[in-house]
């Protein structure tokens, strides 16, 4: 019994798998198609550019980065630019080399485009002043400073001695340095005249910085007269800033 | 006070005579100095005729009638007869003078200058004849040629004004052909500049593009000496005026400046400043034999000499306090100031006659510099400017008869000559500033 039940059990199969194989075929055979509506063209893909102008910056420096997209409804810059519009620029200051990938998503799908930043290291800073000894000159400009006279005078007067305590202070500790007194007048008076005061008031300095223990091997003197004046208005203010005698650094 | 020159027929050497014409300035001023004695001549200048008629000649002989007229006209010692009153015909020889026309009342003229001009194998001819109309007398007769060119025809202009002017002026001779030289900033720096005693031919004697100032001539004008900074100190140097040769005087360090020479023509004095005090030292024309004349603090500077004697020397001390003229003999014995009043004095000139210290004084009423001019026997001035701004630095000319100096009265610093009674002043130069006139001597003719 047990055998028939099997052998009923496999004509079965044997039946199911001959409908099926001749159903299969059955493909082979044209048919007329179902009447169906026209499907709707896909929706075209997005483009998108993306450039950076310059490739190359300086850190701390900015780039300009420029896209267009066509087809996108929704346009993203990363590198934390975010969102942005279909087209434009915006620009970027990365602090490291960048690359910029913008994602453009529309109906037909997304795309992508990409722009390199390149960042390069700043020149190196000016070295820090470093707290550098003045030069002499520089020395000397400051601390030997012109000395003013009154009218027709070649005599030192007070605010002249102090000026002349400074400028020796400096020449004593600097014995290398020599220099020249110019001795100058203000416009009055005759041309001539004028030279002997300039020569006098260069070496009214000159004697008083030798009564200072200043060396008169050092210094050469010399008068301009009025040849020369710093100011050339005629009023009295003027006049007295031409007064002077003045001290320059021998070279 | 002050001590004004008296009248001046009081003056006792009489270089300089009133002009009647002149009127004293200022109610308070007594002083006339005059140019002329007696009378001024009164001289007609008749233009000169052409033989010829080339536009060259035509114009060659204008501008020598300009010229000539310009010349005698600033002499001093004319009454010129304006033109205008000249008879239609103008003589060209002496057959052609009508001299009933010549006195007639309206002219007037006692001396006649005319002549005839042509042009002669390339040259410029002048045919020219000085009369004294009343006695008919021929006083000048000269033939004089030139090269046609401007130069030419107004160096020729000049030496005949300068004879008419010894001949009839009073027996001193003419400074037309005279030059002055001066200091001018024109090419931006301080160079020393020549040009003719009327302003024209003004040109570069010095190109240092430096400091070139204080410019004096050798007696026979064929060098001039100045201070110059160009080699870095302000030192002495000759320039030759023809061939323009440079030679240095001095380098004894310090200021060396404001030359004079001597009138006997070997020595020259100056101020230097070698012992660091500017005093007067004279020396050879080579800088040997230096001899000090001045010992005293403050600047002695700007010595002058007596050009009659050659025994004295004024100059500029500041030894009182304040720039003052003083005088001393040649040895520096005998020192004096010559003005006691104050202020501050400065620039002397001697007149070449030895009678007047010409100088600029800004006294303290003033406050300006004017040109004032000393007696030097009486001790008595007299003040030649008077216009409110400053006038500077006086020189004579060789004639004693007239003054350069410079001033500021139309804003820049320029050029002026004037007679010594303070009249007819007339602006020489124009461009840049100009400063530091000296007149040359007579040139040799």
């Amino acid at each position: 019994m047990k055998n028939r039940k099997f052998l009923n059990l496999a004509a079965l199969c044997l039946f199911a798998l001959l409908i099926a194989i001749s159903g299969g075929c059955k493909k082979k055979v044209p048919v007329a198609p179902p009447e169906e509506p026209p499907p709707p063209p896909p929706p075209p893909k997005p483009t998108a550019t993306l450039s950076a102008n310059p490739t190359t910056i300086q850190k701390g420096k900015s780039s300009t980065l420029t896209w267009s997209t066509s087809n996108a409804t929704n346009v993203s810059i990363n590198q934390g630019v975010g969102d942005v519009s279909t087209s434009g620029s915006r620009s970027v200051s990365p602090g490291s080399s960048t690359t910029y990938t913008l994602t453009a998503k529309g109906e037909g799908g997304s795309v992508t485009a990409s722009a390199r930043v390149t960042v390069t290291a700043p020149p190196p800073p000016p070295p820090k002043p470093k707290k550098r000894e003045p030069t002499v000159e520089e020395m000397f400009t400051k601390k030997v400073k012109d000395i003013y006279f009154d009218y027709d005078k070649s005599e030192i007067r007070d605010d002249a001695r102090a000026t002349l305590a400074a400028a020796s202070e400096f020449l004593k500790k600097y014995p290398q340095v020599s220099f020249t007194i110019e001795g100058h007048c203000d416009e009055r008076g005759s041309e001539e005249y004028n030279l002997g005061l300039g020569d006098r008031r260069a070496n009214s300095a000159l004697s008083h910085l030798t009564s200072m223990g200043i060396s008169s091997s050092r210094v050469k003197t010399i008068s301009y007269g009025k040849e020369r004046p710093q100011c050339t208005e005629s009023n009295e203010s003027c006049w007295q800033k031409n007064r002077r005698a003045h001290f320059v650094l021998s070279r | 006070m002050t001590k004004f020159l008296a009248p001046a027929c009081l003056l006792t050497t009489a270089f300089l005579s009133a002009p009647s014409a002149a009127p004293a300035q200022e109610s308070d001023s007594q002083v006339r100095v005059v140019v002329t004695e007696g009378v001024r001549a009164r001289v007609a200048v008749a233009d000169f005729q052409q033989r010829g008629s080339q536009e060259e000649l035509e114009r060659h002989t204008r501008l020598f009638d300009d010229v000539l007229w310009n010349d005698l006209r600033r002499a001093g010692v004319f009454e010129l007869v304006p033109k205008s009153f000249y008879p239609l015909q103008l003589p060209s020889q002496p057959y052609e003078v009508n001299y009933e026309e010549w006195t007639a009342e309206d002219v007037q003229a006692q001396n006649l200058v005319y002549g005839n001009s042509y042009m002669q194998r390339g040259q410029f001819v002048v045919e020219a004849r000085l009369i004294d109309v009343n006695t008919r007398e021929s006083i000048v007769g000269n033939r004089y040629r030139v090269d046609p060119d401007e130069e030419g025809v107004r160096s020729l202009a000049h030496r005949l004004a300068d004879e008419i002017v010894l001949r009839i002026g009073g027996g001193v001779r003419g400074i037309a052909s005279t030059q002055i030289a001066f200091v001018s900033n024109r090419n931006g720096h301080k160079e020393i500049f020549t040009m003719d005693y009327d302003g024209y031919g003004q040109k570069a004697l010095t190109n240092h593009r430096s400091i070139s100032l204080t410019p004096r001539w050798s007696l026979d004008n064929s060098r001039i000496a100045y201070t110059s900074y160009h080699r870095g100190n302000p030192d002495l140097y000759f320039r030759t005026v023809y061939d323009q040769r440079l030679i240095p005087f001095s380098h004894r360090g310090g200021l060396t400046t404001t030359p004079a020479f001597a009138p006997d023509g070997e020595r020259i004095a100056f101020s230097s400043s070698k012992t660091r005090d500017p005093e007067i030292y004279v020396s050879d024309l080579r800088g040997r034999q230096l001899r000090r004349l001045t010992r005293a603090r403050g600047v002695d500077i700007s010595p002058v000499w007596n050009p009659k004697s050659g025994r004295q020397i004024a100059f500029v001390s500041g030894r009182s306090g304040s720039p003052q003229i003083w005088i001393m003999d040649e040895d520096g014995s005998n020192l004096r100031r010559l003005i006691n009043e104050g202020g501050e004095a400065v620039s002397p000139s001697w007149s070449p006659d030895g009678v007047h210290i010409a100088f600029s004084w800004r006294r303290r009423l003033t406050g300006r510099f004017d040109i004032y001019l000393l007696d030097v026997v009486s001790g008595r001035f007299s003040q030649l400017t008077r216009d409110g701004a400053n006038n500077e630095h006086p020189v004579w000319s060789p004639d004693s008869r007239h003054i350069a100096y410079e001033s500021n009265r139309f804003g820049s610093r320029q050029i002026f000559i004037m007679l010594a009674d303070g009249t007819q002043k007339e602006q020489l130069t124009r461009q840049g500033q100009n400063t530091s006139p000296a007149w040359s001597n007579y040139f040799r003719r």
